[in-house]
């Protein structure tokens, strides 16, 4: 029987949820940080969305938010000209980097080391978070904005993204390898280091690029603007939102569209895949985040799989029992009464 | 195939639970989570590097420094304290008591610029030094 997505609405913010990231699997599960515009980023259990914490102390919107690979640190660039390094165990805000505009972009190197921060000032400033109070290093020639910046090829180079380019940069020399020019303004950039793959998006077109030579491999129309692409780690699935308030999930592959959902109440501004590629969260100008199943109907996290045919008896609204009346189960749909067959399936 | 989902056909995969919101409370990281007790940082480092008998004098200090400043706390009771907090605030109050785990200090007779509170909680974390006579 063929399963309807339940997609779990993750609440708390207040305003729109404008940028999302997932840590690598750690012991302790993988986790999930979202960063809103009303200045408080959250942390969020990944695999069922309970809130951990809040980070408190940022005074603007938080346009960026990142974790550590093991997600003891998260970092978050925000309109308060700050980019702000927290421990992501305790919630305690450990570093605060004072810039000249809106930051936008935040990014750990792979041994934390590192933070690459990218905003409204066209300049990327690499930090030592060992030496927090020394100066940056700055490396100039955006020309509007920067929307994201990140490391890549382990970090030896520098992705980053402006209005109207992709540029790639030499970390050693600090110097611009390649520069394309993109038709529309860039909405996102996700960086798949296995393959060395870009995903990036502007208007209705979901690009794929070559990390190293910025060079085009293949692109995708999705029916409205799309705002965030995330690709499978399996790269079997692309996952996008946009404009028309609608989630899609696409063949990697083929380019099919294979599902698409409605759900969110505003456009979607941010999608990730998780770690383990078995759900994705989507953020969204209605404050909410919401994590959605990649195989609809498994158990993972908070989904249960029921097996149709055998144990459940609906009762009309939202709750199903058990036939021994041992569980129950609630759903966020409405489901119907079948009065025919007192002990029918899901 | 493609498309969105008819919702006639279809049942909804099921959910246990919601996922769980902020608690309005506090801004959460749970010092009692598992991960929290693993990893969370000490305060203040071990100097010491793995030599066994460094290691016992520095815990010997911090054995201590602690019992020094629990016994301070009793002598602040019943005595008034003056609090330099955050955004050069200061007030003054008798002291009261400590929660266990310093995170909090309950005083009575608060002065502050807006008046005098009979009972008040202050929140440890927004006090950057306090004083008082012995």
């Amino acid at each position: 029987m063929a399963m309807r997505q339940t997609p779990l609405t993750c609440s708390g913010h207040t305003r729109p949820v404008v940028d999302l990231a997932f840590s690598d699997i750690t012991p302790y599960g993988y986790f999930l940080i979202s960063a809103c515009k009303d200045g408080k980023p959250m942390l969020r259990q990944g695999d069922t969305g309970d809130w951990i914490g809040t980070f408190l102390g940022h005074k603007g919107a938080v346009w960026g938010a990142t974790l550590n690979r093991d997600a003891t640190k998260a970092a978050t660039a925000a309109a308060d000209f700050t980019a702000k390094v927290w421990d992501a165990v305790s919630g305690d805000e450990l570093i605060t980097l004072a810039h000249k505009h809106i930051v936008k972009s935040v990014n750990f190197t792979e041994d934390s080391n590192y933070l690459l921060t990218g905003g409204q000032d066209k300049l990327l400033r690499i930090y030592d978070l060992s030496k927090p109070e020394a100066e940056p290093q700055v490396v100039s020639g955006h020309t509007s904005g920067i929307k994201k910046a990140l490391w890549s090829s382990d970090d030896k180079q520098i992705l980053s993204a402006d209005d109207k380019t992709l540029r790639l940069w030499d970390r050693n020399t600090m110097t611009e390898v390649k520069a394309i020019n993109v038709a529309m303004s860039v909405s996102s950039m996700e960086y798949v280091p296995e393959g060395e793959i870009l995903v990036v998006t502007y208007g209705r077109t979901i690009a794929f690029h070559s990390a190293e030579t910025l060079e085009q491999i293949k692109s995708f129309e999705a029916p409205a603007t799309v705002n965030s692409a995330s690709l499978h780690p399996e790269k079997e699935f692309i996952v996008a939102g946009g404009e028309d308030f609608k989630l899609y999930k696409y063949d990697y592959n083929t380019g099919e569209e294979l599902e698409s959902y409605k759900g969110h109440f505003g456009p979607i501004h941010c999608v990730r895949f998780s770690p383990d590629g078995e759900l994705y969260a989507s953020g969204s100008e209605d404050g909410t985040l919401r994590l959605w199943q990649t195989t609809v109907g498994k158990t993972y996290g908070l989904w249960k799989c029921v097996v149709p045919g055998k144990n459940f008896v609906y009762i009309f609204g939202k709750t199903l029992l058990h036939h021994n009346l041992s569980k129950s189960y609630t759903t966020n749909s409405q489901l119907k009464v079948r009065p025919a067959r007192v002990t029918s399936f899901l | 195939m493609g498309g969105s989902q008819g919702p006639r056909h279809l049942c909804p995969a099921l959910v246990i639970r919601l996922p769980r919101g902020p608690d309005g409370t506090s801004r959460g990281f749970d010092p009692n989570s598992p991960r929290y007790q693993a990893l969370s940082p000490v305060s203040i480092s071990t100097a010491g590097c793995g030599n066994e008998a460094s290691l016992e004098r520095e815990q010997q200090g911090r054995v201590a420094l602690r019992e020094r400043y629990l016994r301070s706390l009793f002598a602040m009771v019943g005595r008034t304290i003056h609090f330099t907090m955050y955004e050069r605030v200061n007030v003054s109050a008798f002291f009261d008591a400590s929660d266990i785990d310093i995170l909090n200090f309950q005083v009575s007779d608060l002065q502050t610029p807006l008046g005098v509170h009979r009972e008040a909680l202050l929140r440890c974390s927004d006090i950057i030094s306090y004083t008082f006579e012995l």
